[in-house]
């Protein structure tokens, strides 16, 4: 009886001497900076010591109320959701698609695609926004390709205007038809488009024909710029597309992974009883992968709400904060401009409860439409 | 090994600890961007402090622009400044002045040292904190047009004196393929800073801008929406191109030296941007081109001004000591022998020659300046009336909205009379806020 106390008081004090370092560890490195998170969200603590310096106090739900009358809450809030919703109806089927093609062979060279697509995701997402933000940007390769095409088609409409009868001297038919195929670009450029453009024209000498068509193309041709960025919504564009070309990979190789333990024969038992490709992959891999469905949504939406690196990489959350995130949009409260901690940590905590809502979510769907693996 | 060699190398090795544990370590936060030309002669320039001080070392951490900003107002976040830290007299540095978290350099430095510099520079009334927090190393003048003026004359163009002579410039610049005015306004400050200012100054006024402050005009006052609307005209106008919005700070002055525009505008500082760096012997743009090719003018007049030919002009940045360090100690010395030295004629003549900023030290001279340096002395001698930098007026919870409030005139998403009442909106909590 006492040897057997010995031995659980011995095995109680191993137990603690082993869980003690770790849950120390815990306490100080994760739940006390949760805690004072939340702490802080609720006060008015405003920079500098922490302790001893200005002495701050705990002001209730203030922050909470500043934040949900911000609109640039609910535009970076706006914004995450079309983060997750591209991560988790985007890159998930496409993943799962591509590792099914993968998987069934339907298409060639698997282990290739399989490097190809994988690439995107060992790249620092720096790097990657980086490269983007070029490939976006009025220098870049898209806007040049574009205002490239942009140019030949006016420059051919300019020609055929130059070129048709009439079109040798500045007449008012020439000045009518440059503003025809202009549009609104010439009400841009002149504030008397008629008069302002026939002065334009009359500048050039008979000889200057093939100086004065590129010059129009130069005034006149559509341009690419950052229009689509005004619009909410479409200026995210850029973002999603680079996020969905970004991880897909990622998903890819965890569902290839998981396909590799379907047993075999009982796909090849349903091909033998008529089943199509399409009802092997919907009735026989997708439920049993419903579990790792699950686990892959649940890192989509952590990862779709902490992306911080690529977006900030890419635009800054800008221009005019339309591109931004609730991650981005905290970390310009709390280390920009006019810097508001409790309001930062006020953000951190509604990321934190927002993804809890999601995560709820897709165990619910789980539960009511998932299989078991 | 006998008894002698024995000793003399343990006492050799005692020396040095002691030697070593005497030593005062001073941690740095300097702002100097590592791409930016003179680099490695700036560092050298920290180098030899350390060798002519070899009982102080210096642990100094480099950056520039967005993560510099962030990365000090994490060191207040933690109760950490750094020892020595370069700071603004306002704007970005408030939390340091309001909050006393660097010392008062007067009584440190004395006035026999600070004799040495232009009174402007010495003046409180112009640090946040009303004390002398830093030492401004120049005076910054944060609208200067520079300008292009061989592509300006291949065109049969003359520089122009007033905004419209600037408007009548765009078709024909335009037809060429290129933009009229350069602006780096990815980043939210630029517009503000670099021209917002100066039209601030010189269609409203900075008494304006004192009486709604003090409560007795509002920004939504027609003043002042009328200086927003001369952004959105220059936008409408083609002047300004709405693309500027994405061209980040970091890649404009090369397309301006690619001559993809006439016009560029940013504060003086970006003149270092354009000189050789020494250590490449590379210039953006050549010293025999800058002497025959570029010009630095005011802004244009602009239709309606009331007060014409201000710019808008700010107390320099410098560097401050952190209060944290004890009064008297061997760290507060030493971090005074290190300001004396950074502002020494032998450091400021190096950094004139860099080009990095015109020295607000009064005995300053070198023949070794490129073109751009004179130039832009002789931009300093044309300006006769200065105004407010906004960030350096508003607070940061003021001019925070304004700067957005720019980008969305430039996207066009807001109107000026909206972007107005968010500023105003800001200032009454701002002012209800100290009023407490």
């Amino acid at each position: 009886m006492i040897r057997r106390n010995r031995k659980g008081a011995e095995g109680r004090r191993a137990y603690r001497s082993m869980v003690l370092p770790p849950f120390l560890i815990y306490i100080f490195v994760t739940a006390f900076p949760i805690a004072l998170a939340v702490i802080l969200s609720l006060s008015n603590y405003n920079g500098g010591k922490m302790f001893g310096g200005e002495p701050w106090k705990i002001v209730g739900f203030e922050q909470y109320g500043k934040l949900f009358a911000d609109p640039y809450f609910w535009n970076a809030l706006r914004n995450n959701i079309y983060i997750v919703l591209i991560s988790v109806f985007g890159q998930l089927p496409l993943g799962f698609l591509l590792a099914y093609l993968i998987y069934r062979k339907i298409v060639k060279f698997g282990g290739f695609w399989q490097g190809i697509l994988y690439v995107p995701a060992i790249i620092s997402v720096i790097v990657i926004g980086i490269m983007w933000s070029i490939i976006f940007s009025p220098y870049g390769p898209i806007a040049d390709a574009v205002n490239r095409v942009y140019s030949s088609a006016y420059s051919a409409k300019v020609s055929a205007l130059l070129r048709s009868p009439g079109g040798e001297g500045v007449t008012d038919e020439l000045v009518d038809g440059i503003i025809d195929i202009s549009g609104s670009t010439v009400g841009d450029i002149f504030s008397d488009p008629r008069a302002d453009l026939k002065d334009f024209l009359q500048s050039y000498e008979p000889e200057d024909l093939p100086m004065l068509k590129e010059d129009l193309v130069n005034l006149f041709a559509h341009k690419w710029n950052a229009d689509f960025l005004s619009k909410p919504g479409v200026a995210m564009i850029p973002i999603l597309f680079v996020t969905l070309w970004c991880w897909t990979g990622v998903y890819l190789i965890i569902f290839h992974a998981n396909m590799q333990k379907i047993d075999t024969q009982i796909i090849d038992a349903a091909r033998i009883d008529g089943a199509t490709e399409m009802q092997v992959m919907g009735r026989i891999v997708l439920p049993s992968l419903s579990g790792t469905l699950l686990n892959a949504a649940i890192l989509c939406i952590s990862g779709s709400l902490s992306g911080f690196a690529l977006i900030l990489a890419m635009t800054g959350g800008g221009p005019a904060r339309v591109t931004q995130v609730l991650s981005i949009y905290m970390y310009d409260t709390a280390f920009m401009g006019a810097a508001n901690y409790p309001l930062a940590n006020a953000i951190a905590m509604m990321i934190v409860l927002f993804s809890l809502v999601l995560i709820l979510i897709t165990f619910g769907v789980e539960k009511a439409f998932g299989g078991k693996e | 090994m006998n008894k002698k060699t024995f000793f003399t190398l343990l006492f050799a090795v005692v020396f040095s600890l002691c030697a070593y544990s005497q030593k005062t370590t001073l941690t740095v936060l300097d702002y100097i961007d590592a791409t930016a030309p003179g680099y490695a002669e700036v560092q050298s320039v920290w180098q030899r402090f350390m060798v002519d001080n070899p009982d102080i070392e210096i642990v100094k951490e480099d950056l520039s622009n967005e993560p510099f900003h962030q990365k000090l107002a994490a060191y207040v976040a933690a109760g950490t400044v750094p020892d020595v830290v370069y700071m603004y007299p306002s704007g970005r540095s408030t939390i340091l002045h309001d909050q006393k978290l660097v010392k008062d350099l007067e009584p440190l430095l004395g006035k026999e040292y600070l004799s040495a510099f232009i009174p402007a520079v010495l003046d409180t009334a112009g640090q946040k904190g009303g004390y002398l927090a830093e030492l401004p190393q120049s005076i910054c003048y944060s609208t200067v047009v520079y300008v292009n003026t061989k592509l300006l004359s291949d065109l049969r163009l003359k520089v122009p004196k007033t905004y419209k002579e600037l408007r009548a410039m765009v078709p024909r610049l335009k037809a060429k393929g290129i933009r009229p005015v350069l602006m780096a306004n990815k980043d939210d400050w630029v517009m503000q800073s670099c021209l917002f200012s100066t039209i601030v100054g010189r269609m409203v006024g900075d008494d304006w801008i004192d009486r709604a402050l003090a409560g007795k005009v509002k920004f939504t006052d027609k003043e002042f929406v009328k200086a927003l609307e001369f952004v959105q005209t220059m936008y409408k106008d083609g002047v300004l191109g709405r693309d500027t919005i994405q061209i980040s700070y970091g890649e404009a002055p090369a397309l301006f030296a690619a001559g993809k525009a006439a016009f560029f505008i940013d504060g003086d500082w970006r003149q270092n941007s354009f000189l050789t760096d020494p250590k490449s012997g590379v210039a953006l743009i050549d010293p025999a081109k800058q002497e025959t090719d570029f010009q630095f003018i005011n802004f244009p007049a602009i239709p309606g001004e009331k007060n014409p030919g201000a710019v808008s002009a700010i107390l320099g940045c410098g560097y401050g000591i952190s209060a944290s360090i004890p009064a008297g100690s061997a760290k507060e010395k030493a971090a005074v022998r290190l300001v004396k030295y950074l502002y020494s004629r032998e450091v400021q003549t190096t950094i004139l020659e860099l080009g990095r900023y015109i020295t607000s030290r009064k005995d300053v001279t070198s023949d070794a300046l490129e073109p751009f340096i004179p130039k832009m002395k002789a931009y300093y001698a044309s300006t006769s009336k200065t105004c407010y930098v906004l960030d350096g007026a508003l607070d940061t919870s003021v001019y925070t909205p304004l700067n957005l409030g720019l980008q969305e005139i430039g996207l066009g998403t807001k109107t000026p009379e909206q972007v107005a009442r968010t500023v105003q909106d800001a200032l009454d909590l701002w002012l209800a806020a100290h009023k407490k």
